[in-house]
């Protein structure tokens, strides 16, 4: 039998500080996320961690602290996991710095991990009976794709957004609606209060017959919608956010389980920082049960951007002897799921 | 110099004129509130100029790469305080034989070159479903000549 492999995953690519200690692909034993959510509440949402000055000031500390929490020292590390794409090269390259001198300090492999494949290993840390072939909804705040997977390391693009990501589209919504910071629970609060179907809103490419999204049309409609409420004079602010909820979400699970009948497939797997939106996932379940497909989610916290997802997809790597030589470099590229 | 812009067909087609006129270490800055056809407008610039894969918003990732001839930076800095932009690097794109296509500039402040062609798409009739207005005006000469052959070039609207 295999000796227990730990590996520590750091995770920099965006708005958060990231690091993790992962044993075995499964067995998650520190988790430690350095947010910036409440700095961006106080100025609106337009405070992102890009900037990588950040990231430095807050690396050693997170690192330290996944050590801490896990109980280990860092001999005990096996190898180590970063981001290198998709992200800002400044944000990115911190992160990968950071790893490459700790694993050369160490004496231990580097292994890159991609920032999308870790949000849909996600699934894996926490669910054990996932069976291919697969369809997986990426949904973040910079990605909409929908997946055929035939195994973890092996998968296609079969569609993604052809304008805006559905994350950036309930953030840009949320703003200009006045409902506050991040964008995707503000509305779904605001739709809780509110009912869908008095706005009309379209549900964008639904008549089309292919996996790609547009959401920068129901964006528009949407504060055309508004503009045109206001001068009425009356509306309810609630009523469009449940509306707009309600057409993006359709679209999302109506075109992701045609995916899964065209694909023939028995599992659809959700993955991205919009998974953590409940009316997502309910909808998506109720369809999934109705056609006897298995849906996996992963929890809220691993929803969002972490580094345990890194560290576990790495473990898979680490596996295969599949190791990043040292000068390996940052890939800032949007559309690195498509190989 | 105006335009109006009615559809998004004419949008794409004001970015292949755009794309004719614009040339390596060219910025171009693009001012217009959500929704106006920022991105389109790219969409149809990185077109003409070869680029065949997706050209999407760049709001959460600040900025996109088309492989393109010249190759695109696609800028949004809708995210971002003035603060910010001084660490992100600008100057490894900026000058380096690429064209800089940068919405939401006004965060930029001092750290944004000056010289650049300048365009303003609004909405006039305050509808998303109805026409664009875009004024486009240059700073610097070499951007004064380039908003010349774009006046030639340009055959749509009024």
């Amino acid at each position: 039998m295999m000796k227990d492999v730990y590996i520590l995953g750091i995770e920099t690519s965006c708005d958060e500080t990231a690091a993790a200690i992962v044993k075995n692909g499964k067995e998650i034993l520190a988790n430690v996320i350095n947010s910036q959510i409440s700095i961006h509440q106080q100025f609106g949402g337009v405070v992102p961690e890009v900037a990588s000055r950040k990231h430095i000031e807050n690396i050693a500390t997170v690192v330290n602290n996944a050590f801490t929490e896990a109980g280990l020292s860092h001999q005990d590390i096996d190898a180590v996991a970063v981001t290198t794409m998709p992200g800002l090269v400044g944000a990115l390259l911190v992160g990968l710095s950071f790893a490459k001198a700790f694993a050369y300090g160490l004496n231990r492999p580097l292994i890159a991990v991609n920032h999308l494949q870790g949000h849909i290993y996600a699934n894996f840390l926490q669910h054990n009976d996932i069976e291919f072939p697969a369809i997986c909804l990426v949904v973040s705040g910079g990605h909409t794709s929908l997946l055929y997977m035939r195994g973890i390391n092996d998968y296609e693009l079969i569609g993604a957004t052809k304008d805006d990501a559905a994350g950036e589209a309930f953030d840009k919504i949320a703003r200009f609606l006045g409902l506050g910071y991040p964008g995707g629970p503000a509305i779904q609060k605001a739709a809780q209060q509110g009912q869908a179907g008095l706005f009309k809103l379209p549900r964008v490419f639904l008549d089309r017959n292919d996996f790609e999204f547009s959401f920068s049309g129901l964006k528009t409609a949407a504060m055309n919608s508004w503009k045109k409420a206001e001068k009425q004079g009356n509306y309810k602010v609630e009523d469009l956010a449940a509306e707009f909820q309600a057409a993006l979400v359709e679209v999302l699970v109506e075109k992701t389980i045609r995916a899964a009948q065209k694909y023939k497939v028995g599992t659809i797997l959700l993955a991205g920082g919009v998974a953590a939106n409940q009316d997502l996932r309910t909808r998506l379940e109720e369809s999934a049960r109705q056609r006897q497909l298995n849906l996996f989610v992963p929890s809220f916290l691993l929803c969002t951007d972490n580094a345990a997802m890194i560290a576990g997809k790495a473990y898979h790597d680490y596996v295969n002897g599949d190791f990043a030589p040292l000068n390996i470099n940052a890939q800032p590229s949007q559309y690195s799921l498509i190989k | 110099m105006h335009i109006t812009v009615n559809s998004e067909e004419d949008m794409l087609k004001l970015g292949r004129c755009l794309a004719a006129i614009l040339g390596e270490d060219d910025v171009v800055y693009l001012l217009g509130e959500l929704g106006v056809g920022k991105t389109v407008l790219v969409r149809g610039i990185a077109q003409a100029l070869g680029y065949k894969h997706r050209v999407t918003s760049p709001t959460f990732t600040i900025m996109n790469v088309y492989d393109s001839t010249p190759p695109i930076y696609h800028f949004d800095f809708y995210r971002l305080q003035s603060h910010d932009l001084a660490d992100l690097g600008l100057e490894d794109y900026l000058e380096c034989g690429g064209i800089s296509l940068i919405e939401w500039p006004q965060v930029g402040g001092k750290v944004l070159p000056r010289e650049a062609l300048n365009l303003e798409i609004t909405l006039p009739a305050d509808d998303y479903e109805g026409a664009r207005q875009v004024q486009i005006y240059a700073q610097g000469r070499k951007y004064q000549e380039k908003l010349e052959r774009l006046r030639q070039i340009v055959d749509i609207g009024d």
